[in-house]
């Protein structure tokens, strides 16, 4: 394929690796003759640019503006299609994120291209790229092609390819545009007017223990037991997005689709019922023991240690034999 | 200006804790073997469509796609409280969100005056992106996605604070404009929206739901408006995990229990 192109993401100044994974499924897609293109939009995204080509992007075009400290479609949409006017990729990969999920298919709709969201892989078949997904609780994977030579836009899970080692002696060729040029008298039609936005505190997908925590737990005092057997276990704290919502816990914390997506050596699920959502951001983990008052929870179908009862019992007792 | 909502109501295949296989041997969807449900966020959609009107006044009008399976969403959205309800003539598992976008938008304009479209975030997964996006762009507005509030309306503008991985954030966007919605729609209980008024079943269970054709939406054939094609389906190999029950009254199994896992970690 002659090329593809990666659209990072930068969010509230910090780096979503997933752009690297992007990366990795992009130079699988170009193949060894094609060329991997990156482009990132923002406020003081300028410094990102080096890792990129250090991800294996053979160029990086910066869009590097004050005006862009927070998301909004119009003017990363602007420039995706400026970029893709100069350079016409058959492929454009995004991080599945919020952002992402926003940017690519209104990407893909405004340029008639074929769009795929929440994709955990892409390949190329009969010379086309194509992505998938797997779906109906994990029954089914489902791929899509575009329709004759269109590109595909898709957006990739964690996971969906591995995290490139950074080679420092790549340099790539970095480049600007001006957002003046790729507004080119358009405007920004939707605005920011408030946030309420948390830093990053933790990176739960560095941790090789992980207590979670949900909606079973029932209180912040329910939560403060999880946090005391994360502790006893020198392990971090993890959440379903029920308490994250419930304002239990941050929501760097949170696990599942639309959360990190997370391989611990142990992962303790406390009162998680173990919906879909939450069970394809924690399936890798290596051992899992789950705690629930039902006994028909989903959760306990991927666990390898079952315990029926009530966490704010069975934890207690845990911490015991712990001391 | 009085609101004029349109609201997306799909009904979906219910794929949470599946058991059996779902495909037949040439890759299809079993017969019978899925129920369906309202897609969960469209209903949070139409919860904040009813709030609206409940606040500020406002004529909601629910498009649901496709022929009804099991559950008649459009009569449940009447139920519910929708001032009127419209099917569109087209399976939505058959078309792609381009395609699909573009008879709702077909739709929208032939309701007229809609300053607001209302539609869920999620992605069913029959579909390959995400509708509102396309909705959106088949329609020229603006969209805000992910919203799980909607602060403010005035004549000319929305303002609808949106979920984002690590908080929340205002959007403030001109009208006419489309919002998508997501789960965590109500404080109380994100996932129980009003329920339906026995009053106006009883009243409105034999009213005729109208249909629209593809082609009086100007559309005759929306496959061919299709940019993404399904390849195939193929079945997922189930994990085979092998569970060991633990008495959390027994205290010699849980000891054991957290000796493995602290040798294995």
């Amino acid at each position: 394929m002659s090329r593809v192109l990666v659209i990072a993401e930068v969010a509230d100044g910090v780096f979503n690796d997933i752009s690297l994974q992007c990366l990795a499924a992009a130079r699988a897609l170009a193949g060894p003759e094609g060329e991997v293109e990156a482009m990132l939009v923002g406020a003081s995204v300028r410094p990102h640019a080096a890792r990129l080509a250090a991800g294996g992007a053979d160029y990086v075009t910066v869009v590097d503006d004050a005006r862009l400290a927070t998301y909004t479609t119009e003017p990363w949409l602007a420039a995706a299609r400026a970029q893709l006017a100069a350079a016409p990729a058959a492929a454009v990969l995004l991080p599945a994120t919020t952002i992402g999920n926003d940017l690519g298919p209104a990407l893909a709709a405004s340029l008639g291209a074929a769009s795929v969201v929440d994709a955990d892989g892409v390949a190329i078949e009969d010379g086309r790229p194509v992505a998938w997904r797997v779906g109906f609780d994990r029954k089914v994977r489902t791929t899509w092609a575009p329709e004759g030579d269109r590109p595909l836009v898709a957006t990739l899970r964690d996971g969906a390819a591995p995290m490139p080692g950074p080679d420092a002696a790549r340099a790539g060729t970095i480049r600007t545009l001006a957002l003046d040029e790729v507004l080119a008298g358009g405007g920004f039609l939707t605005k920011v007017v408030r946030r309420d936005v948390a830093a990053r505190t933790v990176n739960l997908r560095d941790a090789d223990v992980i207590v979670a925590a949900g909606a079973g737990v029932g209180s912040p005092e329910g939560v403060d037991l999880v946090r005391r057997l994360a502790a006893a276990l020198g392990g971090e704290v993890g959440a379903t997005r029920a308490v994250v919502d419930a304002g239990w816990l941050s929501a760097d914390r949170q696990i599942g689709q639309t959360g990190a997506t997370v391989r611990p050596d142990l992962y303790i699920a406390c009162g998680i019922s173990g919906a879909i959502q939450h069970r394809v951001g924690m399936l890798d983990s290596r051992t899992v023991i789950a705690i629930n008052t039902d006994p028909n929870a989903p959760i306990f179908r991927s666990a390898h240690y079952r315990i029926v009862g009530d966490l704010k019992a069975v934890i207690p007792k845990l911490l015991k034999l712990l001391s | 200006m009085a609101l004029t909502i349109a609201v997306v109501a799909r009904e979906v295949w219910d794929t949470r804790d599946l058991s059996g296989t779902v495909l037949d041997e040439n890759g299809r969807l079993r017969p019978g073997a899925l129920p369906t449900r309202y897609e969960p966020e469209d209903l949070n959609a139409l919860e904040a469509a009813l709030r609206l009107k409940d606040a500020q006044g406002a004529t909601v009008t629910v498009l649901s796609p496709g022929e009804v399976r099991q559950v008649d969403v459009a009569r449940e959205a009447l139920y519910r409280g929708a001032d009127g309800a419209v099917r569109i003539a087209a399976d939505p598992d058959e078309l792609d969100d381009a395609a699909l976008g573009a008879l709702l938008a077909a739709a929208i304009r032939k309701l007229g005056s809609v300053n607001l479209v209302l539609v869920g975030t999620a992605v069913p997964d029959t579909a390959g992106s995400l509708l509102a996006r396309h909705l959106a762009q088949a329609l020229g507005w603006p969209a805000i996605l992910w919203v799980d509030a909607i602060e403010e309306t005035a004549a000319d503008r929305v303002i609808a604070r949106r979920a984002i991985e690590m908080g929340y954030e205002s959007v403030e966007a001109p009208l006419p404009a489309l919002l998508a919605i997501g789960v965590a729609l109500l404080e109380d209980d994100p996932r129980a929206p009003r329920p339906a008024k026995a009053m106006l079943k009883l009243k409105l269970k034999k009213a005729e739901v109208p249909v629209w054709t593809p082609a009086e939406l100007g559309i005759p054939d929306p496959a061919a408006r299709c940019v993404t094609r399904r390849r195939r389906r193929e079945p997922v190999p189930p994990r085979v995990i092998e569970t060991r029950t633990v008495d959390p009254e027994n205290e010699a199994e849980l000891r054991a229990m957290l000796d493995s896992v602290r040798k294995g970690a």
